[in-house]
């Protein structure tokens, strides 16, 4: 569980990132925090990111993209895939894999999970392009 | 109801097609062993048997009777079987179990001690046995698995354990050794009970953290740091081709500190149960169930054996902090905060020396031990908490765009 003062050092860095439309906490006070995250891709497109926070700092939150993306076959991006990074989806929304279980650590910032994802949009868009696994481009999450 | 049955003997029953066999039940645990044979462990047969107090009342003519009588502090008993005298034993008081290791412990004040005991796997029920051993009074479980099948065979429970709740098990173990400990048993996952957590960590006088995940061990932490409380972080690493111990005391380096220390290698941590380490995320969801099954690689009891017992050690040794026991002289050489072990010269340990002519090299079966420094800036214990804002993938990113024109309130109606 997040701490108010973890809260407030999380909201330092964002602050200092981030133009503040782009991000808003939910629920902070109940069992199932979670935050909202705007991203547009290099190419220019809006995407956003639910970043679950009921464990954290102490485990790797879940990030969803909130809709269900499709791969380049027009295929749902909703189950476990190790070449596209993805976990199994839940309540209709495509799941990122964005940290490998070995090197997450409490240390992490809600921010650059963020961005992590935000990478990930990145590399889907690739993906639609050239229709390469996002795995080819991750190569692997660090 | 949870049922376990045997199927070597189904095989060996004859074939007149009917056999009367028993079900051995762990009362009020609803945990069922089916048997075509009464299976031979303890407590196998039950008959009555009357208490009489006082010399005058009559013996009855068949089974058990044990006759006794108050005398000052004690009691006096004789045992009878269909009225014939019995010679008696007595199981040992509290104060006669531990006589004999007086001078080495203070037994005493073990007997006022707590300890809490994270994970009740290989390690969790050896090191709780071994300090029940040493005369601990009194001792909180926290688990929520069952003994199965792959985690019996390096752990303390034996096969009739099949299926109890790994502290209910533990705990009789406990008692076995020591039936006047206090055995409080949590079935829960700390993840999901922070406030049973941190209440029984203030109970505490020490704790043992005996998990196999981070995730349990970074929860853990911050209720020690709450409440100032030392704690025993113990594991093996791949295949129990080693492990290592690491010891937190209030106002010292934290396990976070210790992570991000060049010693500590979180990577190769022994996996001993797949569903554990799927549910933890150790093993990814992605991973196949044959690729799994080849990460599920346990070590033998054997190896870590050496890991519990230095554990056991510490324990003690900080459960008699500032008593004058036999295990004074231990504080002032158990003085580091991480400890290493290696059984065999493999992975990480491939380029330590052979055990002959070692000399001054690292080399098997020998401890080494390790002062941490605390991080000032660790996001756990750190005055001036610094997080990882992950610099390196922002620049592979370069510049976010123009994110001017986003509006949360629209793009939420997507669903978020
Ligand atoms: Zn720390």
């Amino acid at each position: 569980m997040m701490t108010d003062d973890r809260y407030q050092l999380e909201l330092g860095v964002l602050s200092r990132k981030l133009s503040p439309n782009l991000y808003r906490f939910f629920d902070l006070d109940t069992d199932e925090p979670y935050v909202v995250f705007g991203a547009r891709t290099n190419r220019g497109n809006v995407y956003t990111l639910r970043i679950e926070l009921d464990d954290f700092p102490e485990s790797i939150p879940k990030v969803f993209v909130t809709r269900m993306l499709k791969d380049k076959r027009g295929h749902d991006l909703d189950s476990c895939s190790a070449t596209m990074h993805t976990l199994t989806s839940e309540n209709g929304r495509t799941r990122i894999c964005h940290f490998g279980f070995d090197s997450w650590h409490p240390e992490v910032s809600i921010y650059k999970v963020f961005i992590k994802s935000r990478l990930w949009l990145e590399m889907y868009e690739q993906h639609l392009r050239t229709g390469k696994d996002i795995d080819y481009y991750l190569n692997h999450q660090d | 109801m949870i049922v376990y049955l045997n199927k070597e003997e189904l095989m060996t029953l004859p074939d007149t097609g009917v056999a009367d066999g028993v079900a051995c039940e762990w009362e009020g645990e609803e945990v069922v062993h089916l048997h075509a044979r009464p299976p031979r462990h303890a407590y196998g047969k039950v008959s009555p048997c009357r208490f009489i107090r006082g010399g005058t009342g009559e013996l009855p003519p068949a089974g058990f009777c044990v006759r006794y009588e108050r005398e000052g502090d004690g009691v006096k008993a004789t045992a009878f079987l269909d009225g014939k005298e019995l010679p008696l034993n007595f199981i040992p008081s509290r104060s006669e179990l531990f006589s004999r290791s007086k001078g080495i412990l203070e037994v005493g004040a073990l007997a006022q001690k707590r300890v809490m005991i994270v994970g009740l796997g290989s390690f969790g029920g050896q090191i709780a046995v071994e300090l029940a051993k040493a005369g601990v009074g009194a001792f909180a479980l926290l688990d929520f698995d069952r003994m199965e099948l792959h985690n019996l065979s390096r752990h303390i429970c034996s096969v009739q354990d099949l299926g109890r709740l790994k502290t209910d098990a533990v705990a009789d173990a406990i008692l076995g050794k020591n039936p006047y400990a206090e055995v409080e048993r949590f079935p829960v996952d700390i993840n999901r009970e922070p406030v049973l957590l941190d209440r029984e960590t203030a109970r505490a006088d020490l704790v043992i953290c005996a998990t196999d995940n981070n995730t349990s061990r970074f929860n853990l932490t911050n209720a020690l740091l709450r409440r100032a409380k030392p704690c025993l972080y113990g594991r093996a690493v791949t295949r129990a081709e080693g492990g290592d111990v690491f010891r937190y005391r209030p106002g010292g380096p934290c396990y976070n500190c210790l992570i991000g220390n060049g010693w500590f290698e979180s990577r190769d941590e022994e996996i001993t149960d797949e569903a554990s380490a799927r549910r933890s995320g150790r093993i990814a969801a992605y991973v196949s169930p044959e690729d799994a099954s080849a990460m599920v690689q346990v070590g033998l009891s054997a190896d870590i054996e050496p890991i519990c017992n230095l554990m056991v050690k510490l324990a003690l040794v900080e459960l008699s902090r500032g008593l004058d026991t036999g295990l004074a002289q231990l504080e002032d050489e158990l003085v580091y905060d991480y400890y290493m072990w290696a059984n065999r010269r493999e992975r990480r340990h491939a380029n330590w020396a052979p055990f002959p002519n070692a000399a001054a090299k690292p080399t098997i079966l020998r401890w080494y031990g390790a002062r941490i420094a605390r991080n000032d800036g660790c996001a756990v214990c750190g005055g001036h908490a610094e997080l990882d804002t992950g610099d390196e993938i922002e620049s592979r990113l370069g510049d976010m765009g123009d994110t001017s024109g986003i509006n949360l309130d629209e793009v939420a109606g997507q669903g978020g």
